[in-house]
């Protein structure tokens, strides 16, 4: 598995696979206050990714990974340099 | 380059021209099904097998081609010469993209991307699906040209500004120079998921990419709404890359992406503090008010000069000082860009970015800041347009003066050239072109008019334009004309012939017997030198007919070598049909069986591989039904469930050796020789006498088989002696062993090449005979004193084993004793037959020849005794004995 729910946050791990997205969705759904943790996680695949930027989760922890952290906060219009 | 992309190559190249020739016929008979069918088919056949290797732009043009093909086939849109000639065109790119693979050591360079991608386009236009038109629009093939962002609006980059502003510098500074700037604006797919596409993924790759980001396609919906699996993202990013790396990144995809290209300016986006209390804004407004003014004015060095105080003044954390140090940047770069600076300047009074999106492009802004209306807003069409013009002009003017409607010549170009300048903005020039009009008048002659005109001519700056235009046609154009200028490139305009050639059999089977005469006439040279030498006593010119000889005999077996090369093939050939043999048969036995194929690769000459063919199967289909046993009896024996067939194939020397083996239950030499005895193959006494090893033999006697019930697959008694039938028949032996328990061993040994026969020359009674060499043992000279008598049969000792001797004259019914050497010795040349050795006597023994042997035809063919008759150097027939019948 590579996302493991727990209470009120879901932690990813490694990649994480397109086959997850609709559980990622339900879950996000049916727990709207949840938090994310990114922390391990190296690779999300898109569709992860738009349900990510479709529910917009609080990221409890950033990804260790610098690039994906760039790509998650453009995705998620934090840090707007402007 | 593997052997399988040679043959798509040379297959491909088939294709292609069937192609075009079906489009040739159809040009003449455009109603006609069958050949629109067969046009489908090529397309399709070439799309599928370009399928298999990693040609995305290849398929893509032929997929698309294969869909219009499709519709023409099912009448929703109709043949036309428009459609021919844009399958022609998309035939002609495919072609360049298989001379580009075989050139470029099975690689497409990534520059075809956008070619295959139009032609596709164009293909598709014809069946006016919807994605096309969405795909033609957007996607400008050239968009990558600079000057062709100046008729879009930059476009917007949130988050660039979190790049640190030395980075942001130095790819100002870089782009300045020349280095790419790209906008990547990919939007995949809806349905990529479905296809196994991860756009993030790929995204993440972009290489080169200096700023990314991802935003939604449409606004996201309420999160129960959002269907995940359907993609709705867009992403960004701005690289450094080329458009070819861009093209080869996305080459599986090049539809979903748009390159723009971007002016380095939108990376001028100062970054810093900005000051708490307002009371700073003042000293900031006048600055901005000086800077612009000096600006207007044209002041460099003093807008220079304000800034380094400035910037003197200011803490380098402010967002002033990044916004000044831009504005220092700009102006080393990009003295020019007065709008830009400007930009940057006003910035400063509001302390914002400046929106470099609602910057007009750079060339537009000069012009409105010059307040002139000149020739440069002309479009590069009307340009071209212009000078097309006054060239046409100056044409008519450069015509002779003598004629009487000059002066209304001269007052139509007049008019011509007033309105193409009043168009082109030049209307200050106009009272000028008035006096050159009125002095030709006077004159009645055209050089007034022409002088002006050539004046003009060097100034406009349409006449570079038009040398561009013409090399580069028109970015607005049909993308018609691009295709054209690139791959117009017809088949017959640059004929690199194909490198594979189908030749008839016979022709290779006519080049053999010729090069086989030619071996034969080569070898009454000897001849001819020993006449020249004992008859006519010139020994020079016997030494060079030798020499000539050597010579003539190398490149006649240089020769030989290479048409025998032509003719051989792989065995292969034949193995390809086992796995499914096997299956099939196994899968009707019930048995389970592991198929092995060794050394398909060995190759042999043609006849014979296909002589294995028949042979082959007989062995493999007799392994299955008797020798491997079913998974039950098997497994209570000890053995894997699943038996193991292995056919082997290998080259010794000029042989080719094939072995089918099995782990089956091997051949009871008990059941066979009571089998055979119950059929009267052999009668009791022989059955008593036969070795376990010459029983088993006996599976290859006629009429014999062990089965006891008759399958749809083997015991119908004509197996294995047919197998050894069809076997010798091309020169070659089969030989078995079997071990009871453990599995039976088929050996078949083959000649490499049937075509030239190695031969030994015997005399006897004057008499000379041939004796293929591969059944001879050895030569020998017995001593009459030597030869035993045993039961009315001469026989001898040699090496220990009892050797039967026959006289060869015997043999052919010559009324003649064997002579005797001096010594008082027989010659004996002692031959293998059917493992035995026998000496067959005879007067002498000559040269060993190569020949080609003939068989023998008509009335004497059925003489079994004879091998068949070759032709020897002197002119003279030799026969050629066949051992095996003759003892």
């Amino acid at each position: 598995m590579a996302i493991t729910y727990q209470k009120k946050v879901a932690v990813f791990q490694d990649n994480v696979g397109v086959e997850e997205a609709e559980e990622l969705l339900e879950w996000l759904i049916k727990n709207p206050k949840s938090k994310l943790n990114l922390d391990d996680c190296r690779h999300l695949h898109a569709a992860n990714l738009q349900v990510i930027m479709a529910v917009k989760p609080a990221i409890a922890v950033w990804p260790k990974d610098a690039k994906l952290c760039v790509w998650l906060e453009a995705a998620l219009n934090l840090k707007q340099g402007i | 380059m593997t052997p399988l992309l040679e043959q798509f190559l040379s297959e491909a190249r088939d294709c292609l021209q069937g192609i075009a020739e079906k489009v040739m016929q159809l040009e003449k008979d455009p109603g006609s099904t069958v050949m629109m069918n067969e046009l489908f088919r090529l397309v399709h056949t070439l799309k599928g097998n370009s399928g298999l290797f990693d040609f995305p732009e290849m398929t893509r043009v032929l997929h698309a081609g294969e869909d219009m093909m499709d519709a023409v086939r099912d009448g929703r849109i109709s043949y036309s010469q428009e459609l021919a000639d844009r399958l022609l065109d998309a035939m002609d790119f495919v072609n360049l993209l298989v001379d580009e693979i075989a050139a470029n050591n099975g690689e497409i360079g990534a520059d075809y991307a956008q070619d295959a991608l139009s032609l596709a386009e164009l293909l598709r236009q014809l069946i006016g699906s919807e994605t096309v038109v969405a795909v033609a629009v957007d996607n400008p093939p050239l968009a990558l040209d600079p000057e062709a962002s100046s008729d879009r609006p930059v476009p917007e980059l949130p988050g660039l500004g979190a790049l640190p502003e030395e980075q942001r510098m130095a790819l100002y500074r870089d782009a300045q120079k020349g280095a790419s700037l790209l906008l990547v604006e990919y939007t995949p797919d809806s349905e990529c998921f479905f296809m196994g596409q991860d756009p993030f993924f790929q995204a993440r790759q972009i290489p080169e990419a200096v700023w990314y980001s991802v935003r939604a396609l449409e606004p996201w919906p309420q999160p129960a709404e959002l269907d995940a699996y359907r993609c709705n993202l867009v992403f960004l990013a701005l690289t450094t890359a080329t458009p070819e790396q861009l093209y080869e990144h996305f080459r599986y995809t090049p539809e979903q992406i748009h390159i723009v290209p971007v002016p380095p300016i939108v990376l001028a986006l100062p970054q810093g503090d900005t000051p708490e209390e307002p009371g700073g804004g003042s000293v900031y407004e006048d600055f901005v008010a000086d800077a612009l003014s000096r600006l207007e004015a044209d002041d460099m060095s003093g807008l220079e000069a304000v800034i380094r105080t400035m910037q003197e003044l200011c803490s380098p954390d402010l967002w002033l000082s990044s916004a000044l140090r831009w504005l220092v940047l700009v102006l080393e770069l990009e003295p020019d860009n007065r709008r830009a600076q400007r930009y940057l300047v006003e910035s400063l009074s509001t302390l914002a970015a400046p929106l470099w999106s609602t910057l007009k492009p750079r060339v537009e802004a000069a012009g409105v800041d010059d307040q002139t209306f000149g020739e440069q807003a002309l479009s590069e069409a009307d340009a071209r347009a212009f000078y097309d013009i006054l060239q046409a002009q100056g044409e008519v003017l450069s015509l002779p003066d003598g004629d009487i409607w000059l002066p209304g010549r001269l007052n139509g170009v007049a008019a011509a050239l007033a309105a193409s300048h009043r168009a082109a903005g030049r209307n200050n020039i106009l009272p000028m072109l008035e006096t050159a009009l009125a002095d030709a008048l006077a004159a009645g002659k055209a050089a007034p008019l022409r002088a002006w005109l050539q004046a003009q001519l060097p100034e406009t700056d349409a006449a570079p334009a038009t040398e561009a235009a013409k090399a580069v046609p028109l970015r607005n154009g049909l993308i018609e004309a691009e295709a054209e200028s690139k791959f117009g490139r017809r088949a017959e305009d640059v004929y690199s012939g194909p490198k594979t050639l189908k030749v008839d059999q016979d022709k290779i089977d006519n080049l053999m017997a010729l090069i086989g005469e030619m071996v034969v006439a080569k070898n009454s040279l000897p001849y001819l030198a020993g006449r020249a030498e004992t008859q006519y006593g010139v020994r020079e010119l016997a030494r060079d007919i030798k020499n000539q000889y050597a010579v003539i005999n190398r490149i006649a077996e240089e020769m030989q070598d290479v048409i025998m090369q032509v003719r051989m093939m792989p065995v292969s050939f034949i193995f390809q049909r086992f796995p499914r043999l096997v299956r099939d048969t196994s899968r009707k036995l019930g048995k389970e069986v592991n198929l092995v194929l060794e050394g398909e690769t060995t190759e042999a000459d043609k006849n014979i591989v296909e002589a294995l063919a028949d042979p082959l199967i007989h062995i493999v289909r007799n392994s299955l039904d008797h020798g491997i046993e079913t998974p039950e009896i098997r497994r209570a024996a000890g053995k894997p469930e699943a038996g193991r067939l292995t056919i082997r194939a290998s080259q010794e020397a000029d042989r080719v050796y094939i072995e089918i083996s099995d782990d089956g239950k091997g051949i009871n030499p008990d059941i066979i020789k009571r089998n055979a005895y119950e059929k009267g193959i052999i009668d009791e006494l022989t059955m008593e006498r036969l070795t376990d090893q010459e029983a088993v033999n006996l599976v290859f006697a006629a009429g014999f088989s062990t089965a006891t019930v008759i399958s749809d697959l083997s015991g119908r008694g004509v197996g294995m002696d047919v197998v050894r039938n069809a076997v010798e028949k091309v020169n070659g032996t089969v030989t078995l062993d079997s071990e009871v328990g453990k599995g039976t061993r088929i050996r078949l040994s083959l000649p490499l090449s049937m075509a030239v026969t190695n031969v030994m020359i015997v005399e006897s009674d004057r008499q000379i005979f041939g004796v293929p060499m591969d059944m001879v043992v050895e030569t020998v000279r017995v001593p009459r004193k030597a030869v035993r008598t045993i039961k009315k049969r001469r026989t001898t000792v040699l090496r220990g084993r009892i050797v039967p001797l026959l006289a060869l004259n015997d043999l052919l019914a010559i009324d003649a004793e064997p002579l005797a050497n001096g010594d008082d010795q027989l010659a004996t040349l002692v031959v293998r037959i059917n493992d035995e050795h026998v000496g067959i006597l005879v007067d002498d023994f000559r040269e060993t020849v190569d020949i080609i042997l003939k068989p023998m035809a008509g009335i004497i063919g059925g003489l079994p005794g004879y091998a068949g008759s070759a032709l020897l150097g002197d002119g003279s027939v030799l026969m050629v004995l066949n051992p095996k019948e003759l003892v």
